[in-house]
């Protein structure tokens, strides 16, 4: 990684990307609307919005999971269709096959891409013992705790030495403690292989203290509002202190500000909606 | 955060290991407790057994019972000794029970496979599934029951008739087990894994039929029983051998002796096939957390 050789290896350009679903009952609804985003390869971009603003159909899209309905989604310079190349995808519940030890689930990568199962079980160790699972080979995901299976499932996307990492709320889930120390082990990771990284989060705080560019969503359908540059420097360190620094306050305050009023709109029409149904029931 | 640190004193020495044996004398406690209450289970449980035979024997004693229709459990013991040495009118006892155990296990594995294969299938292609959907409903409509007496045309006396049989009641609990097992796998699996680079054949191999899997055991069990229906009523139908004919023969010479007598001895094999399922089933399911209704000891 970090060769110029791969040149745009990783590298995202999104242009007035749509995407329209078909709900179940029928009816066409707009996720995400003319979204332009460009993500520079090795760069860690933060995405954040309300609920409900097509975050994680961004990632997907990313992924190669969906088509866009309208607009162009290019990933290390070439269109996306079919599976994105050199993508690994983080989700928010550990997408770890309960059936397996850890050992074997992290493998899964190096297997599909046709390694064999001993090489790949070899791989699959070191990794473990990178992001502090040694001695956890054997144990199955539910034997380990919320923080355990996340460091499982930062090995298993890691493994693959991904050119680009999606991140869908992956510490969503964890404890605020858990969340901040897997903060750090993922700066250190991060900057160990450089992928580049989209990742989506609710946590303002989280994106600013982690993210070389923040991304601000509007509420759906989702469209760019405003990307704000963190020039907070690198390695940043611990997570938890970051947040104390003034260039860090005035970040926030900034961002802030965009996703406010995004938020309280958001907001706003969900109470409309919660209103509506109270009056017509 | 320091104000109320305290370095350990002797005093708290001795609470902690009070503490410890506490915590050993109430462990303790509860042992014996389960243990004592084991036991009282099985003294039941024999109590049960006796009190209803012995009422049964002592009913056809005393002749308010008629054990022309009713048997009784001394005829049944007496009924099972002859067969067993002397064997029935077409071989030997051990040979009948055999006969239907093989054509039970043959019918149990050919539904099985081809339940899981068609419920993978149609599980996973989804057109397939319309297609085909309504006219599995209607054959599953059917009285499967009645299909044994035309199996039975189709293919003689014999061993093939009750493996079909038992086959074709195997296959739609698999069947229906391993589609909805299908239906239900988690998508972030199977995403995660079309990610990180699996074929449609990988996904199904390491995602799909593995997560299958616990719907699929728990059928077993129920098809396994469905088997044993499925070999006895094809022999009752037409057969030269196994427990479904002894239970025919006695019926028409009215041997009720003989009808309870062969009862008993499939209600064994069920028995013994079921333990065998429980022993396959928790091998296979390893991985899966102790659920809180299993590890309760207390009730059923």
């Amino acid at each position: 990684m970090g060769q110029h050789a791969t040149g745009a290896a990783g590298g995202v350009e999104m242009t007035k990307v749509t995407k329209r679903f078909v709900t179940p009952t029928g009816a066409a609804m707009t996720a995400i609307k003319d979204i332009d985003l460009v993500v520079e390869p090795g760069e860690f971009c933060a995405i954040v919005g309300p609920t409900g603003c097509g975050k994680s159909t961004t990632l997907t899209l990313a992924a190669g999971l969906e088509r866009p309905s309208a607009g162009s989604v290019k990933v290390s310079g070439k269109p996306v269709d079919g599976i994105t190349k050199g993508a690994s995808f983080v989700f928010q519940t550990d997408a770890l096959m309960p059936w397996k030890p850890i050992e074997a689930n992290v493998a899964l990568g190096p297997i599909f891409r046709g390694v064999s199962k001993h090489d790949a079980l070899g791989m699959a160790r070191d990794w473990l013992k990178t992001v502090g699972l040694a001695g956890f080979e054997q144990h199955y995901p539910h034997q380990l705790s919320g923080g355990m299976r996340k460091r499982a499932s930062l090995a298993a996307a890691l493994i693959n030495e991904p050119s680009i990492l999606l991140m869908d709320e992956p510490f969503s889930a964890l404890d605020v403690q858990t969340r901040a120390i897997m903060s750090n082990e993922l700066l250190t990771l991060w900057e160990k292989t450089q992928p580049s990284v989209m990742f989506v989060t609710h946590d303002l705080e989280e994106a600013i203290a982690l993210a070389d560019k923040v991304v601000v969503i509007t509420a759906g359908p989702g469209t760019v509002k405003a990307v704000f540059d963190v020039d907070l420097p690198r390695p940043r360190g611990a997570v938890q202190e970051i947040r104390f620094q003034p260039r860090f306050l005035e970040l926030y305050q900034q961002i802030w500000e965009a996703l406010r009023e995004e938020v309280e709109r958001a907001y706003s029409r969900t109470a409309v909606a919660a209103n509506v149904a109270k009056v017509s029931a | 955060m320091t104000v109320h640190a305290h370095s350990p004193s002797p005093v708290d020495a001795m609470s902690l290991s009070d503490g410890a044996t506490d915590e050993q004398s109430i462990a303790a406690a509860a042992r014996a407790r389960s243990k004592r209450r084991r036991i009282w289970v099985l003294v039941a449980q024999i109590g049960v057994a006796v009190v209803a035979l012995g009422s049964w024997q002592l009913g056809t004693m005393l002749g308010w019972i008629d054990p022309f229709f009713f048997g009784s459990p001394s005829g049944i013991v007496v009924r099972l000794v002859d067969w067993f040495v002397n064997g029935t009118a077409y071989g030997s006892f051990w040979l009948q029970i055999w006969i239907t155990l093989e054509e039970a296990l043959f019918g149990f594995l050919f539904g099985v496979v081809s339940g899981v294969i068609m419920g993978v299938l149609l599980g996973e292609v989804p057109f397939l599934a319309d297609v085909v959907g309504p006219y599995i409903k209607i054959v599953n409509a059917l009285p499967r029951i009645v299909l044994g007496s035309i199996f039975v045309m189709w293919l003689g006396l014999g061993l093939p008739s009750k493996v079909l049989l038992a086959a074709v009641l195997v296959f739609f609990v698999v069947f229906f087990n391993a589609f909805q097992g299908v239906r239900s796998v988690d998508r972030n699996l199977v995403s995660n894994a079309r990610i990180l680079g699996a074929s449609r054949l990988q996904v199904v191999q390491h995602v799909v039929f593995p997560s299958a899997m616990t719907w699929i055991i728990a059928s077993l069990h129920v098809a396994l029983g469905f088997a044993i229906i499925g070999a006895i009523v094809g022999e009752f139908l037409g057969a030269q051998n196994g427990l479904g004919l002894v239970i025919a023969t006695a019926q028409n010479t009215f041997d009720a002796n003989g009808v309870f007598g062969a009862m008993l001895v499939i209600g064994v094999l069920a028995l013994g096939a079921e333990g065998l399922m429980s022993v396959v089933e928790r091998r296979l399911l390893a991985w899966k957390p102790k659920s809180a209704s299993e590890s309760n000891v207390q009730g059923l």
